[in-house]
């Protein structure tokens, strides 16, 4: 019986190896150095980007789509010989959006001396482990994505900012500029007194709707309702009935498109026909895929993308290189992030030969980074935010967002 | 307020009757082979994405446009491949340990739930994020009047509600009146002489696997069209809600795990609008009320006087 | 009860049913086998340069340039098909069994390769012939290794035999050093076989499975030889020997190449997994009682040790010295495991686990909506400092003289004392009067009771004191990572706990702590599966209870409740009298 087993299961596995037929993938002239790198000179060796983000388990939707973008930016730089004489290479970990899994994968990283910089995290509560990691390597940390204030400005961030690591930056704004921008618009300029407030329980959703919360109140709108939805929550109706009693005139959902797409629907399902607002988690075309109707409003990072020429590339180019997962909503962050550690390894290689030394040097050179990138310009401020606090609403027309004319605008606190 | 109140009594039964449904078939496996079968969430999530599966890939445009049309081949196909993935699961996966140790069986089902889960999100293009759900219902809101204002009612969901309970009456009239019902009945109470009687439990295991996965594979359509979006995790959160239901009706009993799903409903929706820590924490008030069931009343509002559990 | 019947050998087995009319050819079939293994080692075996670079040791025509500079892999084979042609020609007990080993050690690593090059190379013409080329070494080798496993079952007849050579303490001792220095060796060479899998080091997962496939080929046919059961039975001679220098084996890894900041946090992690998964073993593995929701003690552990660390985001506002911060973690988690435990009073069998599961709900559920500012919620609780002792941080790179110790080298030490603190309490408690409950009760709960067991409080205690040992491990978590967030402390982290308990072997103390390296070390070095991880996982659960639900180490005192003949657990000291005699 058991042979019997074995014979099938060996029948089955060499079928599925006939399937692949008899064939090779062997590249016409394969380059000393590998595939990607083209005719470029890559004599000097092979140095490592990282990336710390969960590409496996329920977040991986965004991890998938962070790594793909970075490997497109890496892939990209290769062609182009960007770093002459070096070939760089992408070396993605997956952190399982746990904070100490996020701590080990740093640590692989950190202690190999190829590695120039990381992209990454997703989640700011793995950011917290992997910053003191690569901190004390002097290797450069980007994130595309935390929004927690704490990482840049330190506990006290409101009130006495203090940077705890040089080597950190990131290209998203925080939760105390978009939170206020969009207070800002839904009270002011929309005239929206009455606002119940809904958020994820997650860093970014939870962090975002407190900092609306805060700037609303103080604009003298009055927020209704304080509630919290479950990450992995679908049915919304308890939480919609609960603020229908309240006649809200609009609602604010801090998170992402997924829950915030149906819980829109369901708002409009329950009768409650007032606009669901978010932040830059929920500009997506999904968002409106899932539910979300024409007249939700969402406030995104930098100007509109019509406006940028990179934006549309980074997309084109996205859509060619032929990745089976979407770029999601940090895709263009991440590859900006990693096209900002490009750039500066490049220059830090300007003037002699990469050393373990080096990194403190792209470090510095990240700090004066300024460029233009898919997401937006992009340089750093004494805290390694963005500089870049422009801001846009969008509201939906059709099946996609659209930029509000005249709402773009930088957030002055 | 009048209308909050009824409108979140509306929510339980409308959640309620979909955590009876799927609780069926927890409570049918459970009664006749004593094994809490933890995939049978995965089973309901993949009925949803197997009616999703068939209206983007099979089904033509006009098909697609006519709910009518769509809605039934969509049940059709959700119960198809709840059903295959359950016959799949039950003779490789529960059948090999059906004389194994208690706790062999439970941690097969563990890891079948897990595998299940990660096999769509791997397998199923784009199941790495939620999915939109056709709209296979007839969409918008029945604005019931009552006094004070409107209590509002899905038009799905109430296709949830009646759906579920025409099933419940049909199961509990098949398990009660056909001979494969007494069959089934029999080897609940025990195998081996149902064996003796002619009764051949591996099949009666079976049926029992394919009505609890057909009536599965239904509620996650149905869940699809009413919520208008599916994701990978809808399986083991609603997996475990209904299990709890099917303990506090009494785990075996039809009527029970109706009655049960019902309660769940009606605890989260109320617990959430009116107990402390709002609706960050109805769910909460759903594990505690397990427990609490499991300690004071593990026969549930119907079941039999405890058995031995070894 | 999770044991499956070991078969006792029958006196004189004869080939059995469809290999009987092979068995006459057996000695020929082998060193058929072995030749060819050599053979196919020193054949190509990729028609091309990899596009992701040169597989390791070439594997392309190298035969004619250096047809001896064979390494890696390929040595490995060399040895194996060695091996294989002079165990067939000399006469020594069990070599049947030995061979079948050796057999699969060749097929395992041939399958590794062959498999990454199929992959790698985009189809079977990477290992057969393509473009001009030819590629014959893996199928070559794999039929090799078929025909030596095909020839050992041929043959097999003997029993394993037994060895019961004795000799005085001192000699012995030093057999005991020398086997243990070398298990550390093996253990560096395997985490460190391929290198770290970096972007730059594609291969690294193929070396490592290669080399993992040649030594369980390699333990396989020691443990036919009848070797490694007498070393076994050597140490349990000289229990507490073996003990102390194990643990100062273990304590030395950090000299080893493996001692590299990157394993030692590594390490670490397993340890606190190790421990924690000690710590279900208790309530698992002897008292029988399922939980599902055992992560939350070392969630409850990592916030309180969190709170009393001194961290900006602490609810309290003081710095408590880590060994007293220690033990108010476990007196936490041990105060809960006893509220979480109080109704297995009436709860039973697969009712509790649901039990269990709905109490970690509660506790992910609660610290995420940071339940009385103990928690941080979604924003953790970040900034925990590390420990430090006589002024120096544990993450800190050591230099004692002239040795230098990896960052992190410390926190591994610790653990290591912690996991065998740990693993002291378990073996005594496991034992004493409570484990002996503990296992009746696992057994027949009703018959311990008619025993006179007091069933209730046997079995809070063993919630409990599992609970403990979680708060304690905890501890040392949130203070190596720095941070805590309810995230470390999800449903999916209990069944992994679970299954580094079910993995290793219910109810033995290796098997814990094998488990839970098992179930950290392949993740770190097959990132090629990153994607599959847990798909792979939940199959490795279906798979393991279906085969083997024993686990790898499965109990000794099970396995003597169950064996055939025996009324009495032999003793090892027993067991090699009988069979000297």
């Amino acid at each position: 019986m058991t042979r019997r087993r074995t014979i099938v299961t060996a029948a089955i596995l060499a079928g599925a190896l006939g399937l692949t037929a008899c064939g090779t993938n062997r590249e016409e002239e394969p380059a000393a150095g590998g595939a990607a790198a083209g005719a470029c000179d890559t004599g000097k060796g092979t140095l490592i980007i990282g990336m710390v983000a969960p590409l496996s388990g329920s977040l991986s939707a965004l991890g998938l789509g962070m790594r793909n973008s970075a490997q497109l930016a890496v892939d990209q730089a290769n062609e182009a010989c960007s770093v002459p004489g070096y070939k760089l290479a992408f070396q993605p970990e997956d952190d399982q959006a746990t904070p100490q899994v996020a701590g080990q994968a740093a640590t692989k990283l950190s202690s190999d001396p190829q590695v120039v910089g990381v992209v990454g995290t997703l989640n700011s509560s793995t950011s917290q482990t992997v910053q003191p990691i690569l901190n004390g390597r002097d290797i450069v940390q980007i994130s595309p994505a935390n929004t927690g204030p704490a990482l840049t400005l330190g506990e006290a961030a409101a009130t006495a900012p203090v940077r705890p690591f040089d080597s950190y930056f990131r290209v998203a704004t925080t939760d105390l500029v978009q939170g206020p921008f969009a207070a800002d618009y839904l009270v002011t300029t929309a005239g929206k007194k009455s606002i119940a407030v809904i958020d994820d329980g997650k860093t970014y959703g939870a962090g975002l709707a407190e900092q609306f919360a805060t700037r609303a109140t103080a604009l003298g709108a009055q927020v209704v309702a304080r509630e919290k939805v479950g990450e992995k929550d679908t049915d919304f109706s308890g939480v919609i009935t609960a603020i229908r009693a309240l006649n809200p005139d609009a609602v604010y959902y801090g998170g992402e498109y997924p829950v915030a797409g149906p819980l829109s629907a369901q708002l409009a399902a329950a009768g409650l026909a007032i606009p669901l607002m978010g932040g830059d988690g929920i500009v997506d075309a999904q968002f409106v895929a899932l539910g979300g109707r024409v007249g939700d409003l969402a406030t995104n990072i930098g100007a509109p993308a019509e406006s940028l020429p990179s934006a549309k590339k980074f997309i084109d180019d996205y859509a060619a290189a032929g990745y089976t997962e979407p770029y999601s909503a940090y895709g263009a962050f991440t590859y900006d992030s990693t096209n900002v550690i490009i750039g500066a390894l490049t220059t830090a290689l300007a003037d002699g030969d990469y050393t373990e030394e080096k990194r403190a040097d792209i470090v510095k050179a990240v700090q004066e980074t300024d460029i233009e990138g898919a997401g937006g310009s992009i340089s750093f401020d004494e805290f390694g935010d963005t500089t870049n606090k422009v801001l846009t609403v969008y509201t939906v027309e059709g099946d996609s967002f659209a930029p509000i004319e005249g709402s773009t605008g930088a957030f002055e606190g | 307020m009048l209308p909050t109140l009824l409108s979140q009594i509306v929510n339980g039964l409308v959640l309620g009757s979909l955590i009876g449904l799927i609780a069926l078939g927890y409570t049918m496996v459970y009664g006749i082979i004593q094994l809490i079968n933890f995939a049978h969430g995965e089973i309901f999530m993949i009925g949803a994405y197997g009616g999703l599966a068939m209206f983007t890939y099979l089904l033509p445009t006009f098909v697609q446009q006519q709910w009518y049309l769509a809605l039934p081949l969509l049940l059709l196909a959700g119960a198809g491949v709840s059903v295959g993935v359950a016959l799949i699961m039950e003779r490789f996966a529960y059948r090999p340990l059906r004389n194994a140790p208690r706790l062999a069986p439970l941690i097969t089902a563990l890891g079948v739930s897990v595998a299940l889960q990660e096999g769509v999100r791997v397998f199923y293009p784009g199941a790495t994020a939620a999915l939109p759900f056709p709209k296979v219902f007839v969409q918008g809101t029945w604005a019931i009047p009552v006094p004070g204002g409107t209590v509002p009612l899905r038009w799905t969901g109430l296709l949830i509600i009646v759906v579920s309970l025409v099933l419940a009456f049909a199961l509990n009239s098949f398990v009660n009146n056909s001979r494969m019902g007494r069959a089934m009945r029999a080897t609940s109470q025990d195998r081996d002489v149902a064996r003796l009687m002619g009764i051949d439990p591996d099949r009666v295991i079976v049926l029992t696997f394919v009505l609890g996965a057909t009536l599965a594979g239904v509620a996650g359509i149905l869940y699809g069209a009413d919520l208008g979006f599916i994701n990978i995790d809808i399986g083991f959160q609603n997996g475990i809600f209904a299990f709890t239901a099917a303990v506090l009706g009494g785990i075996g009993s039809i009527k029970g795990a109706v009655a049960g799903g019902l309660s769940i409903g009606l605890i989260k929706a109320l617990g959430g609008q009116y107990l402390p820590g709002g609706t960050a924490y109805d769910y909460v008030w759903i594990f505690v009320v397990l427990i609490a069931v499991l300690v004071f009343r593990p026969q549930g509002f119907f079941g039999e006087t405890e058995r031995v559990r070894a | 009860m999770t044991t499956t019947l070991e078969k006792a050998p029958a006196p004189t087995p004869e080939p059995r049913g469809r290999l009987a009319p092979v068995a006459p050819y057996a000695s020929a079939l082998q060193i058929a086998g072995g030749a060819l293994t050599l053979i196919g080692a020193l054949l190509p075996w990729a028609t091309f340069v990899l596009n992701e670079g040169p597989y390791p040791e070439k594997a392309t025509l190298e035969f004619f340039t250096a047809p001896l500079a064979v390494t890696g892999f390929r040595l490995h084979l060399v040895l194996f098909g060695i091996a294989a042609i002079v165990l067939s020609l000399v006469t020594v007990p069990a070599r049947g069994r030995m061979l079948q080993g050796l057999g699969w050690g060749v097929v395992a690593v041939t399958l590794a390769n062959t498999l990454y090059l199929v992959a790698e190379g985009g189809g079977l013409g990477t290992i057969t012939a393509a473009d001009g080329a030819v590629a014959f070494g893996p199928i070559v080798a794999l039929v090799g290794g078929a025909l030596i496993v095909l020839g050992g079952s041929a043959r097999r007849r003997e029993d394993k035999p037994v060895w019961a050579w004795r000799s005085n303490r001192y000699v012995e001792w030093a057999i005991l050093l020398v086997t243990y220095v070398l298990l550390l060796l093996l253990v560096a060479a395997v985490l460190t076989s391929g290198g770290q899998g970096t972007a730059a080091n594609v291969y690294s997962g193929a070396v490592f499975l290669s080399f993992l496939g040649a030594v369980g080929g390699l333990l396989a046919a020691l443990q036919a030889s009848g070797l490694l059961t007498w070393i076994a039975a050597v140490s349990e001679r000289h229990r507490l020997f073996s003990v102390v220098v194990l643990l100062f084996v273990a304590l030395a890894l950090p000299l080893t190449q493996a001692g590299t900041e990157y394993w030692m946090t590594v390490a670490a992690n397993i340890g606190v997994y190790a421990a924690t998964a000690i710590g279900l073993n208790i309530v698992v593995g002897l008292a029988g009682l399922l939980d599902l929701g055992y992560v939350a003690f070392l969630g409850i552990g990592a916030f309180v040790a969190a709170n009393l660390s001194g961290a900006a985001a602490a609810q309290f506002d003081i710095e408590v010295p880590f060994p007293l911060v220690m033990v108010i973690s476990a007196v936490v988690a041990g105060t809960f495991g006893a509220v979480v435990g109080s109704p297995t009073l009436r709860v039973r069998g697969d009712y509790l686990a649901i039990v269990t599961l709905a109490f970690g709900e509660i506790f992910v559920r609660s610290s995420q909506n940071n339940i009385g500012g103990f928690t941080g919620g979604s924003n953790a609780i970040p900034g925990i400092p590390p420990v430090s002792a006589f002024g120096n941080d544990f993450n800190d790179e050591l230099i004692i003289g002239s040795v230098e110790l990896p960052r992190g080298a410390l926190y591994y030490v610790l653990i290591v004392l912690i996991v065998a603190a740990v693993m002291l309490v378990f073996g005594n408690l496991k034992n004493s009067r409570l484990g002996r409950a503990w296992i009746a009760i696992r057994e027949d709960e009703d018959a311990a009771r008619a025993m006179g067991i007091r069933t209730g409080p046997v079995k809070i205690l063993a919630f409990m004191i599992g609970a403990t040992i979680a708060g304690f491990a905890g501890a040392f978590f949130a203070h190596k990572t720095g941070t805590v967030s309810y995230e470390s402390f999800k449903f999916l982290e209990s069944v992994t706990l679970l299954a580094a308990v079910i993995l290793g072997g219910m109810g033995t103390i290796p098997g814990a702590v094998l488990g839970a390296s098992i179930l950290f070390v392949l993740p770190e070095k097959l990132r090629e599966f990153a994607d599959y991880r847990l798909l792979l996982f939940g199959i490795a659960l279906i798979l393991i209870m279906r085969f083997r639900p024993q686990g790898l180490v499965p109990d000794s005192h099970r396995r003597a409740e169950l064996a055939p003949d025996s009324g009495v657990p032999p003793t090892p000291g027993t067991a090699a009298k009988a069979a000297a005699s």
